[in-house]
């Protein structure tokens, strides 16, 4: 147990922390980012080992939280909405919250399928820092891409909400939803793939960032609270301090990132984080193989 | 008419399975599971619980589904 505590220090808590939060949000991929930063630094710290897992429940807890406390609001005016169709047993053009709830469980669905069918095939297969590199290179690009693919201006009338109602179908949902499964590659971004799937179906950035951040939050808060026996069991011995101040980091980065992003977003697009992501890939790929 | 009635009942047969194989997960341990359910393994008594949980949901949604299709917007086109 003192191995394990000395693996994640405190320092090094802090910063996986503060990495964790900012990382998960942005689109660039925080496990790729907590795969390749360990290694640059010299921390003899794998992706799939059981206490590096468990600090990382702590930590996608804490931005989950975060997620659900920023779009409180919303989330209660979308739950009010699903449980109005459910009582009229249809769901009214008229109806943004209704339509919104259903879209979300829609694009759910295929995300959480895709993660149950592939996560340690994937996690298995690519676990190496090398391949996390080169995969941040390829998110780069695959960001990039949906910029130069968008379809058209993007729709400015209405309030977002009723914006992304209008704008997305029920199968652009799942295709969105599907493109979640994307970031159980290390070096893939879940919330670059969802934005870049909102601009494919013709959201603004701002749009399809919020459209990504609510779709994001069920599945990172399930997935966490799901492990969080672990934390608490004897798997978390050893990890727990500094999972907790971690986590803390985390809530802490991840508020920021969300304010950030969703003013950001108003008036830039993804190509700042599609340089980032390919240029920061492509150095750590060689620097790796070298 | 015909097609949303088959839709329905194809809905309502597929939400009860998922419900049900949604139940044995939860209940029964991987060695236990019958042999063509993704997670059996002979001899493990780990539990899949989010294969449980997964397959409820989208029983759920299943149910949903139908539930919508049967309210009066549709009864009535």
């Amino acid at each position: 147990m003192i191995l394990l505590a000395t693996l994640i220090s405190y320092p090094r808590a802090i910063i996986l922390g503060l990495l964790q939060g900012v990382a998960e949000l942005f689109p660039v991929s925080s496990l790729g980012h907590s795969v390749i930063l360990p290694k640059l630094f010299g921390w003899d710290i794998h992706q799939n080992d059981k206490y590096f897992l468990t600090f990382l429940v702590a930590t996608h807890l804490a931005t989950a939280i975060v997620l659900l406390g920023f779009f409180w609001r919303d989330w209660v005016r979308i739950l009010k909405g699903i449980g109005r169709s459910l009582r009229d047993r249809e769901i009214r053009a008229d109806d943004t919250d209704a339509k919104l709830g259903w879209l979300l469980i829609v694009g759910t669905i295929p995300a959480g399928i895709l993660g149950l069918a592939l996560e340690h095939k994937l996690r298995a297969v690519f676990a190496s820092a090398t391949s996390a590199a080169v995969f941040l290179t390829l998110n780069g690009l695959l960001l990039y891409g949906t910029e130069r693919l968008r379809r058209r201006a993007p729709d400015t009338e209405g309030d977002d909400d009723t914006r992304i109602a209008r704008k997305m179908s029920w199968r652009g949902a799942v295709l969105v939803g599907a493109a979640q499964a994307l970031a159980l590659i290390p070096g893939l971004s879940r919330s670059g793939a969802t934005m870049g799937g909102g601009l494919l179906v013709g959201l603004s950035n701002k749009d399809a960032a919020r459209f990504a951040f609510l779709l994001a939050t069920p599945i990172i808060g399930a997935a966490a609270i799901l492990k969080l026996p672990e934390l608490f069991g004897p798997e978390g011995d050893g990890v727990r301090g500094p999972a907790l101040v971690g986590a803390l980091c985390s809530a802490v980065t991840a508020y920021l990132a969300v304010r950030f992003l969703m003013r950001f977003f108003e008036t830039k697009t993804l190509t700042p984080f599609a340089i980032y992501c390919f240029f920061a890939g492509l150095a750590a790929t060689v620097y790796l193989v070298a | 008419m015909r097609n949303t009635k088959l839709l329905v009942a194809a809905a309502v047969v597929i939400g009860v399975a998922l419900v049900v194989i949604g139940i044995v997960y939860l209940a029964e341990p991987a060695k236990s599971l019958p042999s063509f359910f993704p997670g059996h393994e002979a001899g493990s008594a780990h539990h899949h619980v989010k294969h449980g949980i997964a397959s409820f949901f989208v029983g759920l949604a299943a149910f949903a589904f139908a539930w919508f299709q049967t309210g009066p917007k549709n009864k009535t086109a």
